[in-house]
């Protein structure tokens, strides 16, 4: 039961729908990119799946049940929204020292996971110092801290050099094999073209395609071209 | 529990954190020493030893209380910096209940202001016995506790008000400001005003001076205890309601 569900969900701000009767399932073994224009609804929705925002009306469930109803949820969701969103007084180390604490986790996975997301040299630096690319390298430590079932990624190739960007596909790819519930957005469309395995697009709040990606991408087009075709199609 | 072990990290691993608590627990030590010798100083000879302890413990407790500003604003920016830098969003991700991660952070800040309240008053009341000691102090008589407890609860509520303005506003020059006015503007006017009584009784200020002996009685003591209760937990209240609102 390891899935993000969303069903029949819509939020508004004041007239306009954000995300708008949108429902999907996200589920485990494989990587999902959600893909979707600016403004399209995907961290609003993601920020409602972590309960983080309220929905309109409809409703998104983790492995079953509404995200604050989780006891410990850092382990069993990881999520990556906005990684430049850290105090930066303190230094990595001590970043993830408040959040294991705060999920009864052991902090003797610190160490690991700074070597794991390249930070092992500057888990003593204070975050306030960090590029945006090391911050989202801090951001994907978090998110795995609580060894979690179900993964949530804001646009996480956001800041990443190239060889970041790379250890990133290998490193969704080998979570995604161990069982886990994958969910990334991105805009990269290169990048999803070879990371992704399904493919969930959402243009104004509503569901385009929720479809496996060789479904998804037409014949003799690339995942680019799809994709705009499909955004041009629904505006029109 | 979690959450209070998660929050008390969070305190300590910001400097700004040990800023706040040097420059409070520092400056009341200096003034309380001063004042303690110039009040001490000013004894008649004819003091008794139980006199003398209890002005001591006075003397100890307007120290105390000087600590309180720097302590709200601790209280106000380990909310509202969280909210400036957006990282309340991994905190609420961490620990969905908001009205938990406010309680857990009342928690570790009620606990550090009554450990700088120590940290003021025991080596104040030793340094008053010893300029003293010609008076031969004894050991605080039964009317010191009123006092003690007094300026203890107003520096613990100064903390939670500040904390609590720092959630409701999100903004911490904002909380700060308001925090300002209510403590030092607000009870300053109204000893002016025409029926400045009442406003005095039920502001947090005059209880709190009223408890430690620096103003006449104007109310029993135990309505001051309950009026500077009342300000330690109604705005947290307030607080753990205007956080249920999403942002
Ligand atoms: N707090 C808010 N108040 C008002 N409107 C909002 C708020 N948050 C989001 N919106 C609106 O909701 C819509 C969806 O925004 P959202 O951030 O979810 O899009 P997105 O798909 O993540 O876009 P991007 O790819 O640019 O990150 C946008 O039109 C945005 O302006
Ligand atoms: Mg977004």
């Amino acid at each position: 039961m390891d899935m993000i569900e969303v069903i029949g969900l819509t939020r508004r701000f004041g007239q306009s729908a954000a995300v708008d009767d949108l429902s999907f399932t996200v589920t485990p073994g494989k990587i999902t990119g959600f893909l979707g224009p600016n403004g399209a609804g995907k961290t609003t929705t993601m920020r409602i799946v972590l309960g983080l925002d309220r929905p309109t009306s409809g409703r998104a469930t983790v492995n079953g049940v509404p995200y604050r109803a989780l006891d410990r949820p850092l382990t069993h969701v990881g999520a990556l929204l906005d990684a430049s969103a850290v105090q930066g007084g303190r230094c990595a180390e001590q970043h993830l020292q408040w959040l294991a604490r705060s999920n009864g986790i052991s902090r003797t996975r610190i160490g690991g996971l700074l070597e794991l997301v390249g930070l092992g040299e500057a888990g003593r630096k204070r975050v306030g110092g960090f590029s945006l690319g090391m911050k989202q390298r801090l951001g994907l430590a978090a998110a795995l801290l609580g060894d979690p079932e179900v993964l949530l990624l804001d646009e996480p190739l956001n800041g990443l050099d190239p060889e970041g960007i790379r250890w990133m596909r290998g490193l969704l790819k080998s979570l995604a094999a161990e069982g886990r519930t994958v969910l990334v957005s991105s805009h990269l469309m290169h990048e999803m073209a070879v990371t992704a395995d399904h493919l969930i697009v959402i243009g104004r709040g509503r569901l385009l395609a929720d479809t496996e990606i060789t479904q998804f991408v037409r014949p003799g087009m690339s995942l680019e071209d799809t994709f705009m075709k499909v955004i041009e199609g629904s505006a029109s | 529990m979690n959450a209070v072990a998660a929050e008390w990290i969070k305190l300590r691993t910001l400097r700004s954190t040990w800023w706040a608590l040097g420059v409070g627990v520092l400056t009341a030590l200096a003034l309380t020493a001063l004042g303690a010798s110039t009040v001490i100083s000013r004894w008649e000879p004819g003091q008794t030893g139980e006199q003398a302890a209890m002005g001591i413990v006075v003397a100890v407790y307007v120290g105390v209380v000087l600590a309180q500003l720097p302590l709200g604003m601790l209280g106000t920016m380990s909310i509202s910096g969280e909210y400036t830098s957006g990282m309340i969003h991994t905190t609420f991700v961490a620990t969905p209940s908001r009205s938990r991660v406010l309680l857990a952070k009342a928690c570790v800040l009620g606990g550090i202001a009554i450990a700088a309240s120590l940290l003021i008053a025991i080596p104040g009341y030793l340094y008053g016995h010893v300029v003293a000691s010609g008076f031969d102090p004894t050991l605080p008589p039964a009317g010191a506790w009123a006092v003690i407890g007094g300026g203890t609860l107003m520096i613990a509520m100064t903390t939670m008000l500040g904390l609590s303005l720092g959630a409701i506003f999100r903004n911490g020059v904002v909380a700060i400001s308001v925090l300002v006015v209510l403590m030092v503007l607000v009870p300053f006017a109204g000893r002016m005003l025409p029926g400045g009584e009442v406003v005095n009784r039920i502001l947090p200020g005059y209880p709190a001076l009223q408890l430690t002996e620096q103003m006449p009685d104007i109310m029993p003591d135990e309505a001051a205890f309950a009026v500077l209760g009342a300000w330690s937990v109604i705005p947290l209240l307030i607080a753990v309601l205007a956080n249920k609102r999403v942002s």
